[in-house]
């Protein structure tokens, strides 16, 4: 089938039913997923499936309309629902249709070789894993190993003339163990996500993180109730992170509804920070040629050096705001209307070491695991459970869990006072380690 | 051979797939069922097929070996209205089909799923699917025959049958409702989203049941701005029900509660860090046992020997008090459902009678490999997706407390009124919660709204140290997530007091 002529076909299609401006959004995808235990199989699922999902604008009234069926009839009818829902939400002058032609260059989004490489090769990175993963001492129990893959393409047409798509692959492996001694048990995970099969990591290094991390965290005690200095691991990058996304979120800040909403072009982070969201990175993650409603991705930031330098915004809220939509309309799959999301999302790196950040802290936490919502993008509240190392005196002393670290989103960016060079862009939601000097830690 | 060899199917599958359906329809196009009665909603959305394919397709699903096969199928048609700041932002319709086919070799799965269900997917479906059987004795499948639930859910008016414009009425009432309730708040959301999802569900062992699922969830977001402070308050209704709901819970009570909270935590102040003595209010509370107690119950990790609970069984875990149950039979309630996905019929499972540790939750896969009885949990959020153990209505039952009486002898601590959700290691116990709304008790009242803080502990320990539980059990919606797969629940507790949880506070 030629997606890209009916993806063209559907839009005209709504005109003639009476739509004054539509959007195709059509993907087609190949997944396979393997999970195994104890180096046996557990469970294998591969499926190929496929989706349409239309917007329609009558009267600059929006809905939207999707189905996993093409036949004629099907998609048909999926046009005409789209049309009779938009006759009851409101109209507003500013739903409109992107009108970008253009793609943004990115490298290494596709390799053609994934599906190329045998199926044992595959399995093998995974069972590799475990077995090396399971050769720790202390390592008593695998919770289980996998490998996964997927093939997406997209197809996206609107009736501003514009018609895109792109390819995309990618591929993964991971192993998740425990740690027992005595009664005790903690556990462990590490996974590596590529574009490429190529340039996935060597099971030895993924297993070796995992039986670490599970076996590093046994003992653990508690500590007392205090304020003290708490480093952030790379692996906990989303507790601050996240805060933030959701509250340059473009549309959230016009409803007042983000605890950056006034703070365009203000400091809100010590100069040592800088946060980019990267839709160009080669090979990146979460790199595309044109976000969700064909727009060009690109690279921006977002905070520089602690000052709040852009929002995000789709098509719909950028015009809203009187601004140029920055690329991110994001697309949670062809069921739901386009949002608005990052792309690769990172603190960018610092100058030190992580052991040169932890030599500098007399006493402190060093955070290796955080639950919780991390910073409330509403009010800027931040309150999580901890565990991790303590340290003292420059060194680790010895693990901790069941602790907790709170304070006040907005304090704790600009209180940060060390970054660590050990950025890994390799993930799509990163930062390197970094250092608040003081903080609430809840504990006996 | 190993089964890898038999890869090549597989990859064929898709390159076929790929290429849209080509056989002829087995069961007709859902979309086209809806053309032919344009104007008036499909009456059934319950997938029927030709049993004799479903036959053929289980028989086949087993040539290679294994011990179990299955064919699930599902229709659904959606409707999500989102209203935001007065204006109704976007509606969005959703129609989808599909079919998946499952084998169960001793401990090994395989599952394949086609989204056109024709003789020819189907087939495919099945021959991957059963590529992991490879080597093993095949059992021999009985034929289907139809096969009775009891029914939970009732419906007096059928989503089908309401006008879009009752919808849209119930989420204006909402609206006017919320920003009535005080000039502080500056804007209220409201999310209505509504589904039929039709199952058909056929299996080796001659299993056939087919049933149609309503399904409504209500939010309404309401965000009040003071001086210092700014919070988003939250209320969410949901049924498997009729539209009769907004009958018995009206859209201004859900407005006015969502409300009502973001006004109170207006005045939050910060909380204290440490461990304290928490009381929970009733209600949605209980999403702290359906994490912390519920997920290490599920039978998949526990047959896996790496579960918080494995080996328990017949221990004692929990206080004397201390009684927790699973029901997917209570009469329409958001995790409630006539048969799991697997087409076990629901139950009421007593998890921990009085402190003793009764029962693992499990599906078809963990109850064979535990040799257990099949508690009705096996559950999918789509054909796309295996069964795997889930929580159903799950909750803390009631207790002989009076619910003031638990304040009132609580000098000290944190009253937790709502929490917004959390998450468990269900290998290790660990929890996690967050709070929505919650207050300071000091000399037994309820005192100074506190900032959301974060409540960690282990599984173990709140169970063990649980030492007050009221006679007001009552239960709220919720949305589940474990392993990629999200499913609709509800839990319950009436109030309860644990003694010593580690709070998340930001001043000493």
């Amino acid at each position: 089938m030629d997606y890209k002529t009916l993806t063209e076909d559907l839009v005209k299609l709504c005109l003639k039913k009476g739509a004054d401006a539509a959007e195709v959004y059509l993907e087609i995808n190949r997944q396979l997923s393997i999970e195994l235990r104890n180096q046996e199989i557990e469970t294998v699922e591969e499926a190929s499936s496929h989706g349409v999902g239309i917007r329609v604008l009558t009267k600059n009234r929006m809905a939207f309309a999707s189905c996993n069926d093409f036949q004629e009839k099907s998609l048909e009818e999926t046009i005409t629902r789209a049309i009779t829902m938009s006759r009851f939400t409101t109209a507003d002058e500013n739903n409109v249709l992107p009108q970008e032609k253009g793609f943004s260059e990115v490298e290494g989004l596709y390799d053609p070789e994934l599906n190329n490489v045998s199926i044992d090769k595959k399995i093998a990175l995974a069972k590799e894993a475990e077995r090396i993963a399971l050769s720790f001492p202390q390592v008593t129990k695998s919770a289980g190993a996998s490998y996964g893959e997927s093939e997406q393409e997209i197809f996206l047409a609107n009736s501003n003339g514009l018609s895109k798509n792109f390819k995309e692959s990618g591929c993964s492996f991971g192993v998740y163990v425990v740690a027992e001694k005595g009664e005790e048990k903690s556990t462990g995970g590490e996974y590596c996500s590529r574009r490429f099969f190529a340039d996935l990591k060597e099971p030895k290094e993924v297993a070796q993180k995992a039986a670490q991390d599970a076996v590093g965290l046994l003992d653990a005690q508690m500590v007392k109730t205090q304020q003290a200095a708490v480093i952030f691991d790379p692996d906990v990058a989303r507790a601050i992170l996240g805060g933030i996304l959701g509250a340059v979120n473009g549309e959230r800040v016009l409803q007042g509804a983000s605890f950056l909403k006034d703070k365009l072009n203000q400091k809100i982070a010590s100069d040592l920070i800088t946060i980019i969201d990267d839709g160009l990175l080669p090979k990146g993650l979460a790199s595309r040629p044109f976000d969700g409603e064909g727009v060009p991705t690109q690279k921006r930031a977002i905070v520089e050096k602690g000052i709040l330098k852009n929002f995000m915004y789709n098509t719909i809220v950028a015009k809203r705001a009187g601004v140029k939509s920055t690329g991110n309309a994001s697309r949670g799959g062809f069921t739901s209307l386009p949002g608005i999301g990052p792309h690769n999302f990172y603190l960018a790196a610092g100058s030190h070491s992580p052991e040169e950040i932890i030599k500098a802290t007399k006493k402190g936490l060093l955070v290796k695991g955080v639950t919780g919502y991390g910073i409330n993008p509403v009010n800027g509240h931040f309150s999580g459970g901890a565990s991790g190392y303590w340290i003292e005196n420059g060194r680790i002393a010895f693990p901790v869990k069941g602790l907790t670290i709170a304070g006040v989103g907005l304090e704790m960016l600009m209180s940060i006072d060390m970054v660590g060079n050990d950025l890994d862009l390799n993930r799509g939601f990163t930062a390197p380690t970094f250092r608040i000097p003081l903080l609430q830690i809840g504990g006996e | 051979m190993s089964w890898m060899d038999e890869f090549i199917p597989r990859r064929k599958f898709l390159e076929l797939s790929f290429k849209g359906g080509i056989a002829l329809a087995a069961t007709p196009a859902l979309l086209s069922q809806l053309l032919s009665c344009r104007g008036k909603e499909i009456s059934s959305l319950k997938p029927t097929v030709d049993p004799q394919l479903l036959n053929q397709t289980i028989r086949l699903a087993l040539e290679n070996g294994g011990d179990f096969s299955e064919v699930y199928l599902e229709n659904r048609i959606s409707r999500q209205i989102v209203m935001e700041e007065s204006k109704f932002k976007s509606a969005v319709f959703g129609i989808s089909q599909g079919a998946g086919v499952r084998v169960i070799a001793g401990n090994k799965t395989g599952y394949a799923y086609t989204e056109e269900i024709n003789k020819t997917n189907l087939k495919r479906a099945a021959e991957i699917a059963a590529t992991i059987a490879q080597g093993t004795s095949p059992a021999t499948p009985v034929d289907i025959s139809e096969t009775s639930r009891k029914s939970f859910i009732t419906v007096k008016i059928p989503l089908q049958e309401v006008a879009d414009e009752k919808r849209i009425e119930i989420m204006k009432r909402a609206n006017q409702a919320g920003l009535d309730y005080d000039p502080r708040i500056k804007m209220v959301s409201i999310s209505y989203y509504d589904e039929i999802r039709g199952r058909t569900i056929a299996n080796s062992e001659g299993l056939l049941v087919s049933d149609e699922l309503p399904l409504l969830f209500f939010i309404v977001q309401t965000l009040a701005v003071g001086d210092k402070n700014r919070h988003m308050g939250r209320e969410r209704l949901s049924r498997h029900s009729g539209f009769e709901m907004f009958d018995e819970v009206s859209p201004e009570e859900v407005a006015r509660r969502a409300a009502r909270e973001s006004i109170a935590m207006l005045e939050a102040e910060d909380c204290p860090a440490g461990k304290m003595d928490v009381v929970i209010q009733n209600g949605w509370g209980g999403v702290l046992v359906h994490e912390a107690v519920g997920h290490p119950l599920e039978a998949d990790n526990i047959a896996k020997k790496i579960g918080a609970f494995t080996g328990k069984l017949g221990q004692k875990v929990a206080a004397d008090i201390f009684t927790m149950v699973d029901d997917g039979t209570l009469p329409n309630r958001r995790g409630t459902t006539n048969f799991d996905d697997e087409g076990t019929q629901m139950k009421r499972n007593v998890l921990i009678r009085n402190g003793v540790l009764e029962k693992y939750m499990s599906d078809i896969l963990s109850a064979k490999q535990l040799k257990m009885e099949r508690t009705g949990n096996g559950r999918r959020q789509s054909f796309r997706h295996l069964p795997i153990p889930r929580m159903t209505n799950t909750f803390i039952d009631k207790g002989q407390d009076k619910p003031e009486d638990i304040l009132a002898s609580t000098k000290k601590g944190l009253y937790v009124q709502s929490l917004s959700g959390g998450s468990v290691n269900p290998i290790t116990g660990i929890f996690n919660f967050t709070c929505r709304e919650a207050y300071l008790i000091e000399n037994g009242r309820k005192t100074k709204p506190v900032k959301g803080a974060t409540l960690i502990g282990s599984c173990m320990e709140i169970i063990q140290n649980t030492d007050a539980i009221g006679d007001d059990l009552d239960f709220g919606p919720g949305i589940c997530g474990k392993g990629g797969q999200s499913a609709e629940v509800s839990a319950g507790q009436p109030t309860v007091r644990i003694r010593g949880i580690n709070v998340g506070g930001t001043r000493a």
